[in-house]
């Protein structure tokens, strides 16, 4: 397993899928480099993974210039021609207010893509801490927190995330948070069994021998040994995340209009189905190539972090 | 005969305490007043039964399938009117004493006559003899005092006995306070004759009675059955049609009751009512599983346009106005000037385009055609769009150009009928003429309501539907200043409420008026509302389905709260 490797938290892979690369520390020759680098390796091999990792990344681009590439303002109505089919000037339509459907999807994707990694953010931020301390003290202190997370767990989540939404209010940051409070129970169990099994290694008894306090023995010994699991549920957190969004706007508790995305635009024109085929069909696409994307990258990134696998 | 205020304030009183609420009161009242106060026709006036014209032939099958668009959502509590007015059930199983009309007047139906002494306190019914319950029973006086009794006795926890406080010892008897139900002033005569003691002079008490709260239920089934007995094996009936079929969540089947005393008249042999979700549009009608249906907006365009279907289509009455309530207590709608540049700077043209054919742009509370209809182009000028009046209106204000709008969130209530796209077209439409961003955020009811009447929302999109025909119910019942509940705007103006005061005390049609339009105009200058569109809706019936009513204006009538008679009149033709 890994040593400690300095600032391993910078080696969680942006699940935006660009930077894997730099998971690799070429200057150590430790045995975890080469870990990630075998992993890496593996995932390129697989070519749905690859696939899924350039749609990923050419989303994020599409969300970070949006501004540039969209050929029109997402809120700038067009009372003249409105429920327009897919034209020359309009290639996805246009919507019930003659806004371009193309630009709103381009828009959305924004939305899509802050709602997936923010709201693993937060996930992180709360599920890792709560998991490493309750499997690294263990106790007392490990029995509540884990009845918590099984409180927690036993809530349906779509439930919970929709309770929380009603409480803040609809809006991209609530969205955030709610997804955030109710998203971390996984990873925290992920954790904490990861630092359960690690804590017993010889070369953390080794590391304790030589003094290391508990902060240190957690953040630089047994957490960055515990990487993968959370990297692998990050990656599939994203598009359940990204759902989950599309799931609250599409029933009208995601995110407020006039901002678009791709949930609330299906949910506002499920009904003109039939009439304006367009309003509906092309977010929906959208929405499924994210998720498959994802699916298949993450599917990537567990099976070549996987040591098992050859 | 003519009712008193006081009796009009007692009258609004028990239809508010069994949850029928101002809405439906007024919709009654206004049919009084239409009648001269008079809001029921006392001899029987021969429920004009639907013939097919020269030139039809009637179709061999008489079944009618109708739904969807908003009817029959859910699955019914019951079909129990005597215990619960809101049950949901069909109507049509029961005949009441009285029935409303197309025009919103009560007549008589299982009674022949009504007969009021001198003040109104006592009231006689006298039952027809032809009619007979589906278990070949005939439907007596002592059918209705049973039920009535049934409903008031605080045994049967009927949710909105107070329906029937009216009745001597009623209230007395529902909380208890005597135990004698003979005590309580609803007494058969005879098998013929049902007369009704009531606490004090109510000369609406036949209206009441022409209410679906008054539906009768069947001693026989309720004893043996307790709270099943509407359940298709159990229910006996005494309305047009029995209850063939209910399978639960799925559909409804009627079927003719042959001992309907009107049976001869009554066409269809059958009727099936699916429940089908809101969400479903027309589709259910495209696929000719019903041939009856309301449309909503996603649809109503396309069947106009289609050859075969928009011949199916009709519009019926139903004037409501969409407006936007610009809170007068919060900023930055506490300013007049930024209250004006939104009058000015909402295109109703254009909104009104999102709406696909279920909207028009309005200038003021009443759409034309209705009485205080204003033309007067003074008013209309009031608020009309113009880009640059808006931005003009800004100058002085801290938002002068457009710039440091503070957080502004629009609130509507979570429903259908098109009203999220119309708010949408709005909140686009004050971006574009005044840079104000807007959140739009849509309420469960009963939040959004509860925030409402508190005065909590900062901008509101809402509507309100007429209920009768008289502009007191468009200003005094919406936006007097003095209304202690209800009330949706924290917006009050003393020279209004003063014109509304005026215009409730005057008798004189034309004076009366002019105080309303007078009253429209401050409330405009000062916009305390911003009037945007006019309701319209839409139904479709295929071309077979003859005999819907009309209403006096020329309009087809189908059901609602108030006329629930719409199935007996309905014929099938031949399929041509």
């Amino acid at each position: 397993m890994a040593l400690s490797t300095p600032a391993s938290d910078t080696r969680l892979p942006a699940p935006g899928g660009a930077p894997v690369g730099a998971l690799t520390w070429p200057h150590e020759a430790t045995r975890g480099s080469t870990l990630w680098r075998d992993a890496w390796r593996r995932l390129l091999r697989n070519r749905l993974a690859v696939a899924g990792g350039v749609t990923i990344i050419l989303l994020c681009l599409v969300a970070i210039f949006a501004d540039v590439i969209a050929p029109q303002s997402y809120t700038k109505p067009n009372f003249g021609r409105l429920y327009e089919s897919p034209s020359r000037e309009y290639p996805l339509g246009t919507d019930q207010l003659g806004r371009d459907v193309l630009s709103r999807m381009i828009y959305g994707a924004r939305v899509s893509m802050l709602v997936g990694l923010g709201a693993q953010i937060i996930v992180v931020l709360i599920g890792v801490p709560i998991g490493a301390i309750s499997g690294y003290v263990g106790g007392r202190v490990d029995l509540l927190l884990t009845r918590f997370v099984d409180v927690m767990y036993a809530f349906p989540r779509l439930l919970f995330v929709i309770l929380v939404m009603s409480m803040l209010g609809a809006g991209l940051v609530n969205i955030f948070i709610a997804l955030g409070l109710t998203g971390w129970v996984g990873i925290a169990r992920q954790t904490r069994a990861q630092v359960l099994a690690i804590k017993e290694k010889e070369f953390v008894e080794g590391a304790r021998a030589l003094g290391a306090r508990s902060w240190r023995l957690l953040t630089r010994h047994v957490l960055p040994s515990a990487l993968t699991p959370i990297v692998v549920s990050v990656t599939f957190g994203v598009p359940e995340a990204i759902f989950t969004e599309a799931a609250l706007s599409f029933i009208g508790v995601g995110i407020n209009p006039p901002t678009p995305s791709w949930g609330q635009m299906v949910g506002e024109n499920q009904q003109y189905l039939r009439s304006y085929w367009h309003l509906c069909v092309f977010p929906s696409i959208a929405i499924a190539v994210t998720m498959l994307s994802f699916t298949f990258f993450g599917d990537g990134v567990r099976d070549a972090l996987d040591p098992k696998m050859k | 005969m003519r009712i008193r205020d006081e009796q009009m304030a007692l009258f609004e009183q028990r239809l508010q305490a069994i949850g029928v609420g101002r809405r439906d009161f007024l919709k009654v009242a206004g049919a009084m007043a239409a009648l001269g106060g008079l809001g029921f026709v006392a001899r029987a006036e021969a429920a004009n039964a639907s013939k097919p014209a020269p030139g039809e032939k009637l179709a061999r099958d008489q079944t009618f399938r109708f739904g969807g668009g908003g009817w029959f959502q859910n699955d019914p509590a019951s079909h129990d009117y005597n215990k619960d007015l809101y049950c949901g059930g069909v109507p049509a199983l029961f005949a009441g004493l009285m029935v409303f009309n197309a025009d919103f007047v009560a007549v008589p139906w299982m009674a022949t006559k009504v007969e009021g002494n001198k003040d109104g306190s006592v009231w006689t019914f006298t039952i027809r003899k032809d009619s007979r319950w589906s278990d070949n029973a005939p439907v007596s006086a002592r059918d209705f005092e049973w039920s009535w009794k049934r409903q008031l006795d605080p045994a049967t926890a009927a949710p909105y006995a107070s329906f029937l406080y009216d009745i001597k010892n009623g209230e007395a008897f529902n909380k208890k306070k005597i135990t004698d139900p003979s005590e309580v002033g609803v007494r058969a005569k005879d098998d013929w004759a049902l007369e009704v003691t009531l606490e004090g002079p109510r000369g609406y008490f036949p209206v009441l009675a022409a209410y679906i709260a008054a539906l009768p239920g069947y001693q026989r089934a309720v004893e043996k059955h307790g709270d099943k007995w509407t359940e298709a094996a159990n229910i006996v009936c005494n309305g047009p049609f029995t209850l063939g079929a209910w399978e639960h969540n799925k559909q409804i089947v009627l079927k003719k009751n042959p001992y309907y005393y009107g049976a001869k008249d009554v066409h269809l042999t059958k009727v099936i009512v699916p429940i089908i979700p809101g969400a479903s549009g027309s589709l259910p009608y495209e696929n000719n599983e019903l041939d009856l249906t309301a449309l909503q907006a996603g649809d109503l365009k396309r069947l106009q346009s289609d050859p075969r279907m928009q011949k199916d289509v009709f519009r019926y009455p139903f004037p409501g106005t969409w407006y936007l309530l610009p809170q007068a207590t919060k900023a930055p709608f506490d300013n007049l000037k930024v209250r004006r540049a939104v009058a000015h700077a909402v295109d109703r043209e254009n909104v009104v385009k999102v709406s696909q054919g279920l909207a028009v742009p309005a200038w003021s509370m009443i759409p034309p055609g209705f009485p205080g209809a204003i033309d007067d182009p003074k008013i209309k000028a009031i608020q009309k769009f113009d880009k640059k009046l808006a931005m003009e209106a800004l100058k002085g204000t801290p938002y002068e150009g457009g710039r440091n709008w503070p957080k502004i969130t629009l609130s509507m209530r979570d429903e259908g009928l098109g009203a999220k796209p119309l708010a949408e077209a709005v909140q686009a439409v004050l971006l574009e003429n005044l840079n104000m961003k807007i959140d739009l955020e849509v309420l469960e009811p009963r939040v959004f309501r509860e925030r409402l009447w508190k005065q909590d929302l900062q901008f509101v999109w809402i509507r309100w539907f007429m209920d009768y025909p008289d502009p007191h119910n468009e200003y005094f019942d919406t936006f007097y200043g003095k209304k202690t509940t209800g009330k949706r705007q924290a917006w009050t103006n003393e020279a209004f409420d003063k014109e509304l005061e005026a215009g409730r005390d005057t008798r004189d049609a034309k004076k009366r008026m002019a105080h309303y339009a007078k009253a429209e105009e401050i409330m405009q200058a000062d916009v305390g509302y911003v009037p945007v569109a006019w309701v319209v809706r839409y139904a479709a019936a295929k071309p077979w389905v003859k005999g819907i009513e009309k209403n006096k204006a020329g309009q087809f009538v189908v059901d609602g709260n108030i006329y629930v008679d719409m199935l007996q009149h309905i014929y099938i033709v031949e399929k041509g």
